[in-house]
């Protein structure tokens, strides 16, 4: 007995100081310290992420994962000089908007041929999450969620404004209709009607982006002619403004400050993404939070047809990375895959269909809510300056509502400026 | 008798300077003319990183497009007050040359930097025209007001802070570290200090104001006070090192005269424009070409203060230059940015170079 044992000591020992996989891995969503490995626990993006991250390399054998430093605001920076540098992540998180430019370098890895191996099912992944990770004809990476603007909503001002019927929150349907019940909820409960980041992160940009979508046009066409200074973007734009003109809404707000007048109560609606409904509902929980009764709502039509910002994020892979270190790394996509019900916590709607008809994800808190959202998600068509043209649309929006630019004025100048960038 | 030496006295200074020429030439003078060969092609940084011969040839192709534009005409009266400002002190350096007020070599650096204002702010797109890069001389514009703003605010502030710790007590020499303190923080460090400070949520600031009864500013999103917001937040950050270089200054200054001035009734604000003032010229000389250079190359307060907004308003050269190189790629184009950058510090640095040779 004594030999078994000290003979499966050593093997132990042996199996245990075969040489370990060094994966190093970069994400944005922000630091969490103490993110634990228990993945079904956590709360907010960068917590939730982090314990997943943790988990797999706790649970996956001969497999060390490091998360790199890196921060939001430099993060495509920071991966694009990691690239040319040749020291990329082994794994990376990007948007499926940044896949043409990653894919179309041969920057990251066509990995449709190791995802059964990696013990990966695409054919659980919904067709627009296919979409979002393939470039001509190939697989990129591996999706993680789909996120989308939306409207969360403070009950309690909405009531006392009496824009609410059947437990649900009555929203605009035309500008007028915006204009209108923005007075409304003014008038009644002496605060602003809708707050959001208008002054630095583009959040106003994809506000009037979808109203732009819900007239049927768009800032640039897939041959490349930009098309913003229309009378459709005027109307996008107007909409927006009249609020600000009218004093219901404040364009001065940040991030943080819009995100603070909501939770203080100071705001009936915050147009915000997806990323935030987990935290937003622990926040309303708290007693010391103004806002008490938080609803989330898909993104009002306004115009013609529905429509709302929307992206993905997914996982990469550098086309340097061979053998082991490859294999290791699909490795620890896979385990984010399987996990894919955790991170949908965050409020993201999820890209496997088996996690969508989950009892699980369809009882996660407000989910009935926002179940439109899939179905009117939209985004700009594909460009390598993706980055760039937000920059432009950013600043000259910024331009009308901060520094009251003439519209048409800033619109025709966005409009040269995209064209240029598309030109280049 | 002595021993020969086996080296020259040439030979052995070229030995003793080896080391640092070559650390010299491999981390500066190499990546300097790497810079410039970039500048003078369409180089993407991603693409040329997989495939080297990605890169084009094109010239000066990049300095044209970012810094001239179709149609581009000159005109005396484009920017009447800068270029008006201009002519002023072209006349006024000429006045002060004759009246032996200013010296000869003083005389051409101001007449030449007057020259300049006169000339650069002349340029505009005819009917029809436009700038290539519409970015670019705003972002100049930018970049030199934060300089005008930032360097006499840091400058003033640390010599009157000098002037009044220059005393050998323990609490000024308490008062002396803390004020060198913020200097040791680092520019993320410093930018959060003062975002929490300008927030018009919790900030420090909008509280005093509300407990005034005033209307917090949005400091930060303010078309009117962003700048300034960057430049107090800077002023405060780099006051420190210019404190300490005058108060070397003042501590060089003899006490004899301060002694013979009290004799002539010269004490307090009197003995400090007739005798500290005087004294401190080259400290003060030092000081300002030595701000003027390191402002130029502001960066992180624009980037994480407010992301070069609202509208641009705060967008400086280099953050420009580091957007065009990482955020578009386009690494031909920023090099181009980047030299434009050189020559407008390297002429502050002949410019001090000059003025320091003059009073030797």
């Amino acid at each position: 007995m004594k030999y078994v044992l000290l003979g499966a000591a050593m093997a132990a020992g042996i199996a245990t100081t075969a040489p370990a996989q060094d994966i190093t891995l970069g994400r944005f969503f922000g630091a969490c310290e103490d993110a634990g490995t228990d993945t079904t626990t956590s709360t907010g993006e960068a917590c939730i992420i982090q314990s997943i991250i943790n988990a797999a390399d706790a649970e996956l054998d001969g497999i060390n994962i490091t998360t790199l430093p890196t921060d939001w605001g430099n993060y495509y920076d920071q991966v694009k000089a990691a690239y040319a540098g040749g020291t990329p992540p082994d794994v990376h998180v990007m948007h499926r908007h940044r896949v043409p430019e990653f894919a179309g370098l041969g920057a990251i890895a066509e990995i449709s041929g190791d995802l059964a191996a990696a013990g990966i099912d695409p054919s659980d992944w919904s067709p627009a999450a296919l979409d979002a990770v393939s470039f001509k004809g190939g697989i990129y990476g591996v999706p993680m969620d789909f996120h989308a603007n939306l409207w969360h909503v403070n009950m309690d001002l909405m009531a006392q404004a009496g824009l609410v019927a059947d437990g649900k929150p009555v929203l605009p349907t035309s500008p007028q209709e915006l204009l209108a019940h923005a007075q409304q909820f003014k008038d009644a409960t002496g605060q602003d009607y809708l707050a959001a980041d208008f002054a630095q992160f583009p959040l106003g940009v994809r506000t009037v982006l979808a109203l732009l979508w819900q007239q049927d046009a768009n800032i640039f066409t897939e041959d490349g002619t930009a098309t913003i200074n229309t009378p459709e973007a005027q109307n996008a734009v107007t909409a927006i403004t009249q609020l600000f003109d009218a004093k219901l809404a404040n364009p001065q707000l940040n991030y943080a400050d819009s995100q603070q007048a909501f939770l203080n109560g100071e705001a009936g609606i915050l147009v915000n993404g997806t990323w935030v409904v987990d935290f937003y509902t622990a926040e309303a929980a708290k007693e010391e939070v103004g806002l008490n009764t938080y609803y989330v709502a898909d993104f009002p039509t306004l115009f013609a047809k529905g429509a709302t910002w929307a992206d993905s994020h997914m996982w990469a892979i550098p086309a340097s990375l061979k053998g082991e270190q490859r294999a290791a790394a699909l490795k620890v996509m896979a385990f984010i895959n399987d996990h894919n019900i955790d991170w949908a916590r965050t409020g993201h709607m999820s890209v496997r269909t088996s996690v969508v008809e989950s009892a699980a994800y369809q009882g996660l808190p407000h989910r009935d809510e926002y179940t439109g959202t899939a179905a009117i998600a939209r985004d700009t068509p594909p460009s390598e300056r993706y980055g760039a043209i937000q920059d432009v649309l950013n600043r000259e929006l910024q331009a009308i509502w901060l520094t009251d630019k003439p519209v048409s004025d800033a619109l025709a100048d966005a409009e040269i400026e995209v064209q240029d960038l598309l030109d280049r | 008798m002595a021993p020969r030496s086996r080296l020259s006295q040439t030979q052995a200074a070229w030995l003793l300077l080896a080391p640092f020429l070559a650390t010299y030439a491999l981390f500066l003078v190499y990546p300097f003319c790497r810079g410039i060969w970039i500048s003078l092609h369409d180089w993407n940084l991603l693409a040329v990183a997989f495939n080297p011969d990605a890169k084009e040839f094109v010239g000066l192709r990049n300095y044209e497009r970012v810094m001239w534009g179709k149609n581009i005409t000159w005109s005396l009266f484009n920017a009447p007050l800068l270029q008006g400002l201009g002519l002023l002190a072209l006349v006024l350096s000429a006045l002060l040359h004759r009246l032996g007020r200013l010296s000869r070599l003083n005389a051409i650096v101001f007449g030449v930097v007057s020259l300049l204002l006169v000339f650069f702010p002349g340029f505009y797109p005819d009917e029809g025209g436009r700038w290539y890069d519409r970015r670019f001389w705003p972002t100049v514009a930018n970049t030199l007001v934060f300089v005008a703003f930032t360097v006499p605010g840091v400058t003033i502030s640390a010599l009157l802070l000098a002037a009044a710790l220059n005393r050998e007590t323990r609490a000024m020499g308490i008062l002396r570290t803390l004020f060198f303190l913020s200097q040791v923080l680092s520019v993320t460090v410093v930018t959060l200090i003062w975002q929490i400070m300008f927030s018009p949520r919790q900030g420090l600031i909008a509280n005093i104001t509300k407990t005034f009864g005033g209307t917090p500013i949005n400091w930060l999103t303010d078309q009117q006070f962003a700048m300034a917001a960057i430049v107090i937040a800077t002023i405060w950050w780099s006051i420190g090192i210019a404190m300490i270089l005058f108060l070397a200054g003042l501590q060089d200054i003899s006490k004899d005269i301060y002694e013979a001035a009290a004799l002539d009734n010269a004490r307090g604000w009197k003995a400090f424009w007739y005798i500290t003032l005087p004294n401190l010229t080259r400290t003060i000389s030092v000081v300002v070409i030595l701000q003027i250079i390191l402002h130029f190359q502001v960066f992180g307060q624009s980037h994480l203060m407010t992301q070069g907004g609202p509208n641009d308003s705060t967008q400086v050269l280099v953050r420009y230059i580091y957007q065009t190189g990482f955020r578009d790629s386009e690494l031909g184009r920023a090099s181009a940015m980047a030299v434009f950058l050189f020559l407008i510090m390297g002429s502050f640095s002949i410019i001090q170079f000059i003025i320091g040779r003059e009073r030797d």
